[in-house]
């Protein structure tokens, strides 16, 4: 790595003596150019403490001594369920207060409801790659009808009414995947979620797969490799497939943020998960109502949600341009 | 009956309706089925608190003219039908505005004085003879429909009879059909079909007969309170008149307005302005002071709230059915509101059904009334806003048939603080007989709701009992629980007149008996108390009755619930009138 380092380095520092030629792969460019990119640096930091934060919540809240679920009568008022104090009842033991009506810690909540958020997009994003590249790679090389088999499929798909389609099926399709076998409540609830998501989110990672394959398999690299003899799987998992992983990273990048908005969404609209487990959108959704006399509430998960948002968009960003053969950096 | 407003609930867009009689879910669920939603506050009834102050500006007496409006959150009526109507507040309205019944409740202060019953299509409030089994009104003169036609004696018989048609009264109050001396097949329906399809036609009218202008009901049983009934869907509708479905849009008036535009959905309103062939010499009941009412529907609750609360240019003579939970600590806080803001009383009692065919053994079910934190449940509901702890079905408000059950401080054996006692539960729970450890609570999802899942998750696995929540969705909630409802369906019912007969026979024998409750012995104590024609022998068994059915748990009583609203600055008289737990709809008026 030192050596591409100093290669790119700016003009200004002179190479000493004869310059060593060394091939370097896509993937080292990339790197080379992300380490010194002071946005991918400083989202991924943001990003590397919000998911740390997620996974030990329990740990975390424990630690603070507050936790998503028990009921704080003191911490209300008795006549209208209103926090005591300013800022939804901001204290030492309810650091940013506490729920209208419950008590409950927001910072316990917003913390559990980060793992769900982050649980629900990641696994959605998973499923989408997965999908996506499969199906992607699957038309792409095989062409004649099978490719316009897919094609129509994913149009098929894609002409769906998504939200609508979750909306209308969320009940019927979490009673069936209790029957399949899921546990009832919020794991057919997640797991619908991730399903409907997935589902609906594949095809537009497909199509920008398959027209990467469509012309990597032109390439000489690929009909070497075919006039070699190598057979299918060994193009597409030697030869194709590496030069893939680029538009997928960066695809996958920009969707995260998205399904963790989406999930919002969804819960606001109230097919989220179930109480008490919290959740971004639920509580979201009930800020609108309090929004002036207790603005926190509507602050708080909003900010969060921004940052990790935008911190998963500037990520994709800098790793779009880093994998970008034509960037002039 | 069921109460109509959103209220407290937040945002119910599709309003809540809570059938007087069938109150509303837990807080609120609204449910668009007439029959009953939501709850969460009912709206102010009775009383005792209610302040009969008056608005600012008003003197005590009323003033005519100018247009009162209505900031509704729902986007229509449920129904304009006179056989249909049942939610408290558009029985108050309506029946102040466009549809006159034979018997009315006088519009005072106070629990008592507010549910009175007074003539009003009839110059008395009926004659009764045959021991309870007949009954007689006397139509007055001089009344008119809005096309000018005079209103009889058949119009009323004719549109009691609409109470039989099955598919156009679906929803609506069943007196007629309960009391009437008509006989009824194998399965229990009548042999009357109804208007329409005329089937046993001959049958009604030998149970309601008319000779000139007194009208007679012959009933199948006792019935000591029928001129209470005779409230709720025995109003008239021009005889003969073809009234299908499409009469709930356009009714035609009796009353002192009628309608001029009736636009639903969000931006629609109903306007009602002045029916010119109304007389006042034959309706002393209403005062009929404004020129003309608006219904505005599909306000957003919090904006409507604002709007009177601001009560500037036309919102002065606006007003809310209901407050949301935020807006509270800026009405009640402040004295600058006291004179037009109310705190009372409504007719609901809020609380859990419990399933008795899924959890058959009592103590079982008592056990989980006695890990419920019903302290957390009334804070989240709005603390002293939402009401009190209730320890039965039976209101305090309905006047003698209300005496403590002492539910909650020793009935079951030892007291039972309002945040739940887990080791007793626990005791209770290993005393009965297969009691279930995991059950499912059923309610009508919102955001008050799912909160109020989340204390009973909370406070009943303090006794090992694990609770799963099933929020539905708020218009379906009745439908879906009546068909196939879980162990706990949250719920709610205020009386439809002050008899614990529109109580405790509807929530455990038949009518809106979520519970499920077949209790043969109870069937009977309750047949005995409903033909008992001396009223406070009548109070004692259902006294008795109600202690019962506390013990028994077939319902956790939670709250009596309590509702808020308010009025713009030149809107008058201010006061819960505890007949509906509405507006004192006949006889208000915009300060001129």
């Amino acid at each position: 790595m030192a050596t591409s380092e100093a290669v790119e380095a700016p003009a200004t520092e002179p190479p000493e003596g004869p310059e060593e030629i060394q091939g370097r792969s896509l993937s080292q460019i990339a790197w080379g150019r992300l380490k010194r990119d002071k946005t991918f640096i400083a989202s991924c930091i943001v990003l590397l403490i919000i998911v740390l934060v997620a996974i030990f919540a329990p740990f975390i809240t424990g630690l603070i001594g507050v936790d998503p679920y028990s009921l704080d009568k003191e911490a209300i008022s008795s006549s209208g369920g209103k926090p005591n104090g300013p800022w939804g009842g901001a204290s030492l033991d309810h650091p940013l207060g506490v729920e209208w009506g419950t008590g409950r810690d927001i910072l316990a909540r917003l913390l559990y409801g980060l793992r769900i958020s982050l649980l629900i997009a990641t696994t959605a994003t998973f499923l989408v790659v997965i999908l996506g590249t499969l199906f992607g790679v699957i038309s792409g090389y095989v062409r004649g009808f099978t490719d316009a088999a897919i094609g129509r499929f994913m149009d098929l798909i894609l002409a769906f009414p998504f939200l609508l389609i979750i909306l209308a099926l969320s009940g019927a399709m979490t009673q069936r995947l209790t029957d399949l076998g899921v546990p009832e409540g919020n794991a057919s609830r997640i797991t619908y979620l991730i399903l409907v998501l997935g589902i609906f989110g594949w095809p537009y990672l497909a199509r920008i797969v398959r027209g990467e394959v469509l012309s990597l398999r032109e390439r000489e690299f690929v009909e070497s490799a075919i006039a070699m003899g190598a057979s299918s799987t060994r193009i597409i998992f030697r030869e194709i497939l590496p030069n893939l992983w680029a538009p997928i990273l960066v695809y996958a990048t920009l969707l995260l943020p998205t399904y963790i908005a989406v999930e919002a969404a969804l819960s606001f609209l109230g097919v989220g998960i179930l109480p008490p487990e919290p959740s971004f959108g639920a509580m979201l959704s009930e800020s609108v109502q309090f929004f002036q006399l207790v603005p926190s509430y509507l602050f708080i998960p909003g900010t969060v949600l921004v940052i990790v948002v935008v911190a998963f968009n500037l990520a994709g960003d800098s790793v779009r341009d880093a994998l970008d053969p034509k960037a002039v950096k | 009956m069921v109460k109509s407003k959103a209220t407290l609930a937040i945002g119910i867009a599709a309003g809540a309706l809570v059938l007087a009689a069938c109150g509303g879910g837990s807080s609120d669920s609204g449910s668009s089925s007439p029959s009953a939603s939501g709850s969460q506050g009912g709206e102010a009834s009775s009383s005792s608190e209610a302040s009969p102050s008056e608005a600012p500006a008003p003197s005590g007496d009323g003033q005519a003219g100018g247009t009162l409006t209505i900031l509704s959150p729902a986007e229509q009526f449920l129904t304009l039908d006179p056989q249909v109507v049942y939610t408290g507040e558009d029985l108050g309205f309506l029946g102040a505005t466009i549809m006159r019944s034979l018997t009315a409740y006088q519009v005072m202060p106070g629990d008592d004085e507010g549910t009175t019953l007074v003539p009003d299509m009839a110059t008395d409030t009926g004659t009764v003879s045959n021991e309870g089994k007949t009954w007689q009104f006397t139509l007055r003169d001089g009344m008119k429909w809005e096309d000018g036609s005079p209103v009889t004696c058949e119009d009323v018989a004719y549109g009691t009879s609409r109470q039989f048609d099955v598919g156009l009264a679906e929803g609506g109050p069943v007196y007629a059909v309960t009391y009437l001396d008509i006989p009824v097949d194998e399965e229990g329906n009548s042999e009357y079909k109804g208007p329409t399809d005329g089937t046993g036609q001959e049958l009604f009218d030998k149970a309601v007969s008319c000779d000139g202008n007194t009208i007679t009901f012959n009933l199948n049983q006792p019935v000591p309170d029928f001129n209470y009934a005779v409230t709720l869907g025995f109003s008239a509708v021009p005889a003969g008149m073809a009234t299908g479905p499409e009469y709930a849009d356009k009714p035609m008036s009796n009353g002192p307005y009628k309608i001029q535009e009736y636009a639903k959905g969000k931006g629609g309103k109903l306007v009602l302005v002045r029916n010119e062939n109304w007389s006042p010499d034959a309706d002393p009941y209403r005062k009929a002071y404004p020129d003309s009412w608006v219904v505005n529907f599909g306000i957003e609750e919090s904006v409507a709230d604002q709007r009177v609360i601001q009560s500037s240019g036309e919102d002065e003579y606006a007003m809310v059915q209901g407050i949301t939970t935020a807006s509270l600590p800026i009405v009640f806080e402040d004295p600058v509101y006291e004179a037009r803001r109310i705190d009372a009383y409504d007719p609901y009692t809020i609380y859990a059904a419990v399933n008795a065919q899924k959890v058959p053994d009592q103590k079982c079910r008592q056990a989980i009334g006695v890990a419920l934190d019903r302290e957390a449940l009334r804070l989240n509901a709005g603390g002293d806003y939402a009401g009190d702890f209730a320890d039965g079905a039976v209101k305090p408000n309905i006047g003698i048939d209300y005496a403590p059950t002492g539910l909650w401080d020793g009935l079951l054996g030892q007291p039972v603080p309002p945040t739940g006692d887990p080791e007793f539960a626990k005791k209770l729970l290993s005393e009965g007989k297969d009691c279930p450890t995991e059950i499912t609570l059923d309610y009508a999802q919102s955001e008050d709701n799912d909160k109020a899942a989340a204390i009973w998750v909370e406070s009943l696995a303090r006794a090992g009992i694990t609770v799963k929540p099933n929020p539905i969705e708020r218009g379906q909630y009745y439908g879906v629980v009546f068909k196939d409802g879980n162990e706990v369906m949250l719920g709610g019912w205020g009386a439809d007149w002050p008899n614990a007969s529109t109580v405790l026979p509807p929530l455990f024998v038949q009518g809106w008996n979520l519970s499920q409750v077949d209790d043969k012995a109870f069937n009977e104590k309750v047949k005995a108390a409903s033909v008992e024609l001396d009223r406070n022998k009548q109070a004692t068994m259902w006294q008795e009755l109600s202690k019962e059915a506390a013990a028994q748990m077939w319902i956790v009583p939670t709250r009596f619930g309590k509702d808020q609203r308010l009025a713009g600055t030149k809107v008058g008289p201010i006061f819960s009138w505890a007949a509906y737990g509405s507006w004192p709809y006949p006889i208000m008026y915009a300060v001129q």
